[in-house]
């Protein structure tokens, strides 16, 4: 009997934390979203200088298309983005498994190196890789940036995957195991879709580690492979014009698009 | 897996759409935004040669770069002092004046300066200064010189450029001294000053003071000439003042570097930039003071009455490297803006 | 505090010894850390045992003072205060991004890589026009202040822009995604039944939250913290242009010495120093919360 007040309880207060829950979640979007909204408004600015207001203009989305440097620079961007992710993603979360599984001799060392890209200052990795680079005689290009950026953005995705690992309940391995799987498919068909919260979560902090950066990828890059933030960067010197404003713009609400989008999709699919 | 498909494919269509053919090619190491676009595209519709662009934002990330061993350029762009440490350090080709007949369009004053005696490795691209920029509806106190900037009234309203050298060398040039004086006992001299003087700056910027003026977050600044300049485009309010105590000319220039690898092409790419008609449209793109005479003569005489651009002469000196005192006057700015 | 940016501990329940496949697979990793960890930062190594010459270059003489230059009270000021707001940062980040992730990891699976991805959109603009649109909301005659002021709030503008408060903002704001996510990466497999058994035990909401899942999710907290923490030592654009560089950071002074002071070999001093410190205090960690489990 002393059940049913206790069961009543429960709801209110339960609800209590997910209003709570759900009103904080909003607040931070909207700390995330603010800039965004003023940058975007600011993109239809007329005034050249980016910082007063003066009247409405479609004049930045049309500059825009016809700057080739940029669109380029932002097409680069991307591509490193991408592959960087990738061969990150594939790292940390191999990286993450193997010595999360297996007793190496050397795993504590190996932890610390894969976090030291994280502390090292940008300007010592640029420098220092473009010294190794120049001493092998590699060239500059595409290849050196990415390989620059997989070494600051996979341990992101490690350390991401390997909190997730913990407390993984390694009964799942050796049921797989136990089944006749090799251990090859247990950890691609068991414990990859396990992990998969953590990987997208260490893939989307590596691809915008990887489109944000600025230092390393000066040093390391030829006049081919320039990316957005250096094009930006350049950009400041003359004023930042709301072309960039437009260029952000356009991009998020793309992406943002794209989210809503699929989601709509998917509804109707499952209809 | 089927969004992973997608975006292997168009990771691999990206690729395909940023590989480049080689030609006849010319490798440009320049100022971001300092050379215009139509002035790459215009040499090579006449030459057939290609045009690398490659950017920095400072001399130091430039010659770093150059020092660690990236790239290979035919062109570079730094200004006089770090041209010096180039000269120096013997990164730089000795040019060939035969091949840059348009070299008589610059200031002559401009081809014997002491970075480089006779102008035998570099040739002058735009120059600028380094002077106070004011808001004349905010500040109604007459300013000429840097003490002028540096009262306790404008605590909070000022903004400097965010650049150790240029510190102390304000305060050598109030001192009455040059901005080579870097003796151990003349930085002893600048260091008491130093330390009040930070203490009144409410934002140090390199890359935009122009913007925190704009914002109305600070009504003083000491800045490039070409931030005033282009304050005074934005508002007759900003008026630029040439310190009379003395300031600081920069001569950002064109050189070739010791390993470049086309030469001909680098010295036909320098000429190009030195004719009047394509100076001029670096001068319509960024308001510093053109050294190409013959280009000025084009020039509107709205850009010709910017004071920024073309002040009346002042007292001006240009940088020298100061080779090992670079590294105590780091040190002592670094410890006067932490003591804060 | 300390004890947070630590790796999740390498719990040896029931590892397994490394075959030669484990070692072939590792393999890749390793080498990848060798050639562009190691090797870099051994060249670094170098360096820093090296004199600046006269044109600002480098010459291979052995000599200790660079390291004794690191030691000057003046730099170590400076790194505490890059740690103190390093670490205001992470609190502050841990605090807002908590609920966040916890909600997430909660919501409809269809809604949670949804809102994931909403967390990190804004980031993938530039880092520059990001910090510019914070400097219109921010600054004297900014949006923020005219919001207040037509609200009567404040009378006159208030000064938020090139002050400590602007650089807590720029800081939280950059680095709290990478709060959210790898929290959230440990409580989407968190149940909800959970909390329900602890309200049945007689918790209040509060208290089962405390008590009952910040504790499972605390693996995602750690990894969070090492990922704030640690860049944020580092971080000084953000400092610069919030906080008008009036207060240098460890990163300003490393990065000048490769530009502004042309003093490689310091530069590579502090840097080394910086990292072994690093390192150290990880591996201590590290150490500590591996042995009581084993």
């Amino acid at each position: 009997m002393s059940l049913l007040p206790l069961r009543s309880r429960i709801p209110s207060g339960l609800k209590l934390l997910d209003w709570f829950l759900r009103g904080w979640t909003a607040l931070v979007f909207i700390f995330l979203y603010v800039p965004i909204a003023v940058l975007a408004i600011y993109s239809f600015n007329s005034s050249r200088l980016n910082i007063v207001w003066e009247n409405f203009t479609l004049h930045w989305y049309a500059r825009l298309w016809a700057d080739g440097p940029l669109i380029q620079a932002a097409k680069n961007s991307l591509l490193i983005a991408g592959v960087s992710t990738f061969i990150s993603v594939v790292f940390g979360t191999v990286g993450a498994w193997l010595l999360h599984r297996y007793r190496f001799s050397l795993a504590r060392s190996i932890q610390t190196l894969v976090a030291i890209p994280m502390v090292m200052p940008e300007i010592l990795m640029g420098i220092s890789l473009l010294i190794l680079f120049a001493t092998a005689g590699v060239s500059l290009g595409f290849t050196t940036v990415i390989i620059g950026h997989v070494t600051f953005c996979f341990p992101f995705v490690l350390v991401a995957v390997q909190a997730r690992l913990q407390g993984l309940d390694p009964a799942l391995e050796e049921a797989a195991l136990d089944l006749g799987a090799t251990p090859l498919q247990a950890f691609w068909y068991v414990i990859v879709p396990c992990l998969r919260p953590a990987i997208v979560a260490g893939a989307l902090m590596a691809f915008t580690l990887s489109m944000d950066e600025l230092i390393v990828t000066f040093f390391i890059r030829s006049a081919a492979a320039t990316t957005l933030p250096i094009q930006v960067f350049g950009l400041a010197r003359v004023g930042l014009n709301p072309m960039l404003n437009a260029l952000s713009a356009i991009f998020i609400v793309a992406t943002v698009a794209f989210v809503l989008f699929s989601n709509y999709l998917n509804k109707l699919s499952r209809r | 897996m089927k969004t992973l498909q997608t975006m292997l494919l168009a990771l691999t269509v990206l690729w395909a759409t940023v590989a480049l053919p080689a030609a006849g090619e010319v490798n440009l190491f320049g100022w971001s935004e300092y050379v215009p676009q139509e002035v790459l595209d215009g040499f090579t519709k006449e030459t057939g040669i290609k045009v690398n662009f490659e950017s920095y934002a400072s001399n130091e990330e430039m010659l770093s770069k150059l020092v660690a061993g990236g790239g290979a350029y035919d062109v570079v762009q730094p200004s006089d002092y770090t041209a010096e440490v180039m000269v120096r350090r013997g990164m730089l080709a000795p040019l060939n004046f035969a091949l840059l007949p348009n070299r008589k369009n610059i200031a002559p004053d401009l081809l014997d300066l002491p970075h480089d005696p006779a102008g035998k490795f570099t040739v002058p691209y735009m120059t600028g200064t380094v002077g106070i920029v004011v808001n004349t509806e905010k500040v109604k106190t007459p300013i000429t010189g840097y003490r002028d900037v540096f009262q306790p009234q404008f605590k909070d309203r000022l903004v400097v450029l965010n650049d150790n050298r240029e510190l102390v060398t304000w305060v050598l040039y109030s001192l009455g001294l040059t901005s080579s004086d870097v003796s151990a006992a003349s930085l002893a001299k600048v260091r008491p000053i130093l330390a009040a003087w930070v203490k009144l700056v409410k934002v140090f910027d390199s890359d935009s003071p122009k913007t925190a003026l704009l914002n109305g977050d600070v009504d003083i600044g000491i800045v490039w000439s070409g931030e005033a300049a282009i304050l005074w485009n934005e508002n007759k309010k900003f008026k630029y003042v040439l310190p009379v105590d003395g300031a600081h000319l920069f001569v950002d220039t064109l050189c070739i570097p010791a390993l470049a690898k086309n030469k001909a092409a680098a010295h036909q790419l320098i000429n190009y930039i030195l004719r009047p008609e394509v100076s001029k449209l670096i001068s319509d793109k960024f308001p510093y003071t053109n050294p190409n005479l013959a280009a000025r003569q084009l020039l509107t005489a709205d850009q010709l009455a910017n004071p920024a651009s073309y002040p009346a002469s002042g007292k001006l000196e240009t940088f020298r490297d100061i080779g090992k005192a670079a590294a105590e006057i780091d040190k002592l700015v670094t410890d006067l803006k932490s003591a804060q | 505090m300390l004890a947070a940016p630590i790796p999740p501990p390498l719990t040896l329940g029931d590892r397994r010894r490394p075959g030669w496949r484990a070692w072939a697979l590792i393999t890749p990793m390793v080498a990848w850390l060798l050639l562009f960890v190691i090797v870099p930062t051994a060249i670094l190594f170098v360096y820093s045992f090296c004199e600046r010459d006269e044109v600002g270059g480098v010459i291979f003489h052995f000599t200790w003072e660079n390291y004794q230059r690191v030691l000057d009270p003046v730099y170590l000021l400076i790194f505490a205060r890059s740690v103190g707001y390093a670490g205001l940062t992470t609190i502050i980040c841990v605090i807002v991004g908590y609920p966040v992730a916890y909600y997430i990891a909660r919501a409809t699976e269809e809604r949670r890589n949804r809102l994931l991805l909403l967390v990190m959109v804004p980031f993938w603009t530039s880092f520059l026009i990001r910090t510019y649109a914070w400097i219109t909301i921010l600054k004297q005659e900014g949006l923020l202040n005219g919001l207040l002021q037509s609200m009567h709030v404040t009378t006159g503008p208030l000064s938020l822009l090139y002050t400590p408060t602007a650089v807590v903002i720029g800081l939280v704001y950059a680095y709290l995604p990478f709060m959210i996510l790898p929290i959230y990466g440990s409580a989407e497999k968190l149940d909800n039944a959970l909390i329900e058994a602890a309200y049945d035990l007689g918790a209040g909401p509060l208290r089962a939250f405390s008590a009952v899942i910040v504790p499972l999710t605390m693996p995602g907290i750690a990894a969070g913290t090492l990922l704030v923490f640690v860049p944020a030592i580092g971080m000084f654009a953000i400092t610069d242009l919030m906080g008008g560089a009036k207060v240098p950071m460890i990163g300003n002074v490393i990065q000048n010495q490769f530009l502004q002071a042309r003093d490689w070999p310091f530069g590579a001093a502090l840097g080394v120093v910086f990292m072994l410190m690093f390192a150290v205090t990880y591996g201590i960690l590290q150490s500590r919360l591996a042995r009581p489990k084993s």
